[in-house]
């Protein structure tokens, strides 16, 4: 998925997408809120699901994205 | 573990009328032996009493299940109305493109973690199957990505090869953009796609809700469809900051789109799932009201029965005394 132009964004070059870039970006907006409302904040990114791959018609053992995904 | 106990009442209920072995059947054969035909005395009363009780019970956890979700179903309704202001620009930049024809397809079905939702999630399954047999062909390849445990049931029988990715737990805490956009970062990551389709419900009221398709193109196939005109390819007219290219911009745009898609039909299915538990909620509890009355008159009538066979016994055996 990389892009094949000369300049590529620094973010792109790191090998990160332009979702997780942008996560980034929102979770600093986000950490420079005042305080009530930075932990209304804080919940609204909460992450937790579990994805496994398949191969071969079986799946895999699933992997837990749990809150420590965003570090 | 409100589920576990409707399902074990369901279970007793769905036996005890074929099995010979539960109460009421036997005690309907053994008086068949021993009383004859008038013989309503030994209908046991216990079984049908035992039976109205778990009846009830039923009815009170499907009326706790149907206020659970018609009170989670309103925030849940807010948030999704405010998540169509995501995908709207997108459609009006990029367009839609659901007849795009192109090689490696990757269906994402959105179905929810659990059941008793009416049939939320066999539409969507059935819509995937059909859209799968639309995409597929010689020298194609459709792949599967299915959110939710119960969509990963019905598909994967018919598709287990076609699987790539399954996801599940998503709605463990209450649904968020990070959340989404952090599962199509690594959906992103691992499967390589020309379009994307996302199978979801739409909700649009209570009772009712819309299986829908929206398409995601991949920036190489989004390139090729502005060259061929249409929405996309007024896409140039734009004046654009920044030295980036055409294509990066095309790519930050389809990962930018396919998690704001992503994220509104997500929500969109769990307001559909609430909206179809609630009413099957509704219905399954009068059902079980309907059950209860049907239940109450019979055990009623069997008592009387049983009051008046008593009565003219003693009433003959006085006479019989007297005389």
């Amino acid at each position: 998925m990389a892009s094949t132009g000369a300049a590529v964004p620094f973010w792109r070059a790191a090998g990160m997408t332009y979702i997780s870039y942008s996560n980034i970006c929102a979770s600093l907006v986000r950490s420079c809120l005042k305080e009530p409302h930075r932990s209304t904040a804080a919940s609204r990114e909460k992450v937790h699901f579990a994805i496994s791959k398949w191969a071969n018609g079986k799946p895999e053992s699933p992997t837990i994205r749990s809150d420590s995904a965003e570090a | 573990m409100a589920m576990a106990a409707l399902r074990r009442e369901g279970r007793l209920l769905l036996i005890s009328p074929v099995s010979y072995n539960s109460p009421v059947a036997r005690s309907m054969i053994n008086h068949d032996n021993e009383l004859g035909l008038m013989g309503a005395r030994a209908a046991s009363t216990q079984a049908v009493r035992s039976r109205m009780k778990s009846v009830k019970n039923i009815q009170k956890i499907t009326k706790a299940m149907k206020m659970v979700a018609s009170s989670k179903l309103r925030g849940v309704q807010n948030k999704t109305i405010n998540s169509r202001g995501l995908w709207q620009p997108f459609t009006a930049l990029l367009g839609d493109a659901p007849s795009v024809d192109v090689k490696k397809n990757v269906i994402v079905v959105i179905t929810s973690d659990k059941g008793l939702c009416g049939g939320i999630n066999s539409t969507s399954a059935k819509v995937s199957k059909f859209l799968y047999k639309l995409t597929s062909g010689p020298e194609k390849d459709t792949k599967f990505v299915v959110l939710g445990d119960k969509g990963k049931v019905l598909l994967v029988r018919e598709f287990k090869n076609s699987i790539e990715l399954t996801v599940s737990g998503l709605q463990k805490i209450p649904l968020n953009y990070t959340q989404i956009s952090v599962l199509a970062d690594d959906i992103l990551k691992n499967v390589e796609y020309d379009a994307l389709r996302i199978v979801y419900n739409k909700f649009q009221s209570v009772m009712s809700f819309l299986p829908s398709v929206s398409t995601i193109l991949s920036p190489e196939t989004a390139e090729k469809e502005s060259e061929a005109g249409g929405i996309l390819g007024e896409l140039d007219s734009y004046e654009i900051e920044g030295g980036e290219t055409k294509a990066e911009i095309l790519q930050n745009l389809a990962e930018f789109q396919f998690s704001c898609l992503l994220y509104n039909s997500a929500m969109e299915n769990a307001c559909s799932e609430l909206g179809a538990r609630m009413s099957s909620m509704d219905n399954s509890s009068k059902n079980a009201g309907e059950m209860l009355d049907r239940l109450t008159l019979s055990y009623n009538r069997t008592r009387q029965a049983s009051i008046t066979t008593e009565l003219s016994e003693i009433i003959s055996g006085a006479a019989a005394l007297t005389g």
